[in-house]
C-alpha cells in the first residue's frame, strides 16, 4: 500500500483501520490523509467504534477477588495525576510562571546527552566547559540514546535554567546552563516533592565552572510532583531557603 | 451505560479520579473490569496474564487520566482499548504500540455522535451485541476477530485465510457495515425483544 493513499483506498481500508489492522506505516499513511483531506470519509468515520460494540460483545469475566485489592494497592503508592480542573496542588513556597516548553528537537538531545553523559562519568558536579571531550562524547552518544524515550521537564529559575530527566530504575539527571557560582560556603542542594509538597534531598553540588552541568539525581521522578533546587550552608533534610530552580513534573514533558 | 443520568455520572467519576479520589477508581474498576477482563483473556488465552494486563490498564488510567477525551469515546472505550492494545503488544511483541495512535485515530474522525454505535452500545446488552456479531458471515466474522482479537494485520488475515489482499480489506469493510445495519435493526427492536441481557 503506498503512503499516497487516495480517497478510494482510505474508504477500502475503513475496516482494517477501525480495528487497528493495519501496520504503523499504513496507518500513519491514512492518518496523513485523514489530516489534510476535505472529504468526510463517512464509512471510516462510521467504522471506528466498531471496536467498542465487539468487546462489549463478550460475556464479561468477572476478575478474581484479590486483582481489586492488588490494583487499589498500587495505587495507594501513586500520586493522582494534576490537572488543570483538580485542586491545584500547593507547593510549600510559590512557583514562578516560567514553566513553558521549548521545542522537543533541542530538549531531547539535550536532555538525554545529559543522562548519557551523567552515567557515563559517574561522579558528581562534572562541567562539560572545561572539558569539551566529555561534552562532544555525550553529544555523540546521544545519537544512539535518542529514542530511549526518556522524560524530561523545564527547570527554571534565577539560578539557571534547564532541564531535569527522568531514567526510571536508574534515577534522573539535572543538566543546567550557565548556572550561578555559589559563595565558598554554599552549596546547591536538589529536591523532588510529592503532590502533598513533602521534599526529598536528592542530591547536592558546589561547582558551576562550566558553561553546562550535568548532576545525578538521586531517585528517578515516578511519584514526585515538583522538582526545585535551593542553596544552603549544607545537605540539610528540608530546605531552609527559596528554590532558585523549580521544575514542575506533572505538566507535559519535553 | 444506559441513560444520561450515567453518562453524568462516568464525568462525576473521571472528575473524581483527576481530583486524586482512588475510591472512584474503584468505583470504575468496578464497573468495566468484567469487559476489560474478557478482552484480555480473548486475546491472550492466560487467566493470569489477562488479569496483570487488567491491573496494569486501570493503573494507566489512574496515572493518565489527564489523556481521557469523553468526546472520543466512553471511559469504558477508553480502558478497553488500553487493555486491548497491551494485550495485542504482549501477544506481538514485536509490534509497536497503538494506544496513542488510536487516540489520535478518533480526534481525527470524531465529528460528533455516532448514533447506531453509540445507541447499541447503551441500549443492547451484550447477549444482543453477540447475537449481532454472530449474524455476520463466516469469512467476514472471522475477519474481524483476527483483525481485534487477534491483532492481526489485514495483510496477515489475507496470508492467514489464504484470500488476496483486497477479498480481506474488503472483509472487513462489508463486516462492519452489515454489523452496523444489524444493530440498527436491533436498536429499532421493542424492548421485549431484547430479553436475556446480561450486561
Amino acid at each position: 500500500m503506498s503512503d499516497e493513499m487516495t480517497h478510494e483506498s482510505i474508504d477500502e481500508l475503513a475496516g482494517a483501520f477501525a480495528l487497528g489492522a493495519m501496520s504503523a506505516d499504513e496507518a500513519a499513511a491514512v492518518r496523513a490523509h485523514l489530516a489534510t483531506c476535505d472529504q468526510p470519509h463517512a464509512e471510516l468515520r462510521e467504522a471506528f467504534p466498531a471496536g467498542d460494540v465487539l468487546a462489549a460483545s463478550l460475556e464479561p469475566v468477572t476478575p478474581s477477588p484479590d486483582l481489586r485489592d492488588r490494583l487499589m494497592g498500587s495505587i495507594e503508592r501513586i500520586p493522582p495525576v494534576a490537572h488543570p480542573s483538580a485542586e491545584p496542588v500547593k507547593p510549600p513556597w510559590p512557583r514562578p510562571g516560567w514553566f513553558d516548553w521549548i521545542s522537543p528537537r533541542v530538549a531531547r538531545p539535550l536532555a538525554v546527552a545529559a543522562v548519557v553523559a551523567a552515567i557515563a562519568v559517574g561522579a558528581w558536579n562534572v562541567s562539560l566547559r572545561s572539558d569539551l571531550d566529555h561534552r562532544d562524547a555525550a553529544l555523540r552518544a546521544v545519537a544512539a540514546a535518542i529514542g530511549n524515550g526518556q522524560t524530561a521537564f523545564r527547570v527554571d529559575g534565577t539560578a539557571g535554567r534547564g532541564y531535569v530527566v527522568d531514567t526510571p530504575g536508574v534515577g534522573a539527571a539535572l543538566v543546567v546552563a550557565d548556572l550561578k557560582a555559589l559563595p565558598a560556603d554554599k552549596l546547591y542542594e536538589l529536591w523532588l516533592l510529592d503532590a502533598a509538597g513533602t521534599p526529598v534531598a536528592v542530591g547536592t553540588f558546589t561547582d558551576t565552572s562550566g558553561a553546562v552541568a550535568v548532576l545525578p539525581v538521586e531517585k528517578d521522578l515516578s511519584g514526585y510532583a515538583t522538582f526545585a533546587v535551593t542553596v544552603e550552608a549544607k545537605r540539610v533534610d528540608a530546605p531552609t531557603t527559596t528554590p532558585v530552580m523549580v521544575g514542575d513534573l506533572t505538566g507535559k514533558s519535553s | 451505560m444506559t441513560d444520561s443520568a450515567t453518562l453524568d455520572d462516568e464525568a462525576l467519576l473521571v472528575q473524581q479520579i483527576r481530583s486524586g479520589d482512588r475510591n472512584a477508581l474503584g468505583e470504575v474498576y468496578d464497573r468495566h473490569a468484567p469487559v476489560a477482563l474478557a478482552v484480555a483473556l480473548r486475546i491472550v488465552a492466560d487467566r493470569g496474564q489477562a488479569e496483570d494486563l487488567v491491573h496494569d490498564a486501570f493503573v494507566t488510567a489512574w496515572q493518565k487520566i489527564d489523556r481521557f477525551d469523553p468526546a472520543r469515546g466512553s471511559l469504558r472505550s477508553w480502558i478497553v482499548a488500553i487493555v486491548r492494545n497491551r494485550a495485542i503488544d504482549r501477544l506481538r511483541a514485536n509490534r509497536p504500540s497503538m494506544e496513542i495512535g488510536e487516540a489520535d485515530d478518533r480526534s481525527l474522525l470524531q465529528t460528533g455522535p455516532n448514533p447506531t454505535w453509540d445507541d447499541a452500545l447503551a441500549r443492547l446488552g451484550g447477549a444482543q451485541l453477540r447475537a449481532a456479531v454472530a449474524e455476520l458471515p463466516t469469512e467476514q466474522r472471522d475477519a474481524v476477530e483476527l483483525a481485534y482479537f487477534g491483532g492481526h494485520t489485514y495483510r496477515e488475515i489475507a496470508t492467514l485465510t489464504g484470500v488476496p489482499l483486497g477479498t480481506a480489506t474488503s472483509r472487513l469493510r462489508l463486516a462492519l457495515a452489515r454489523l452496523r445495519e444489524e444493530l440498527r435493526q436491533s436498536d429499532a427492536a421493542p424492548a421485549s425483544a431484547r430479553a436475556g441481557d446480561d450486561r
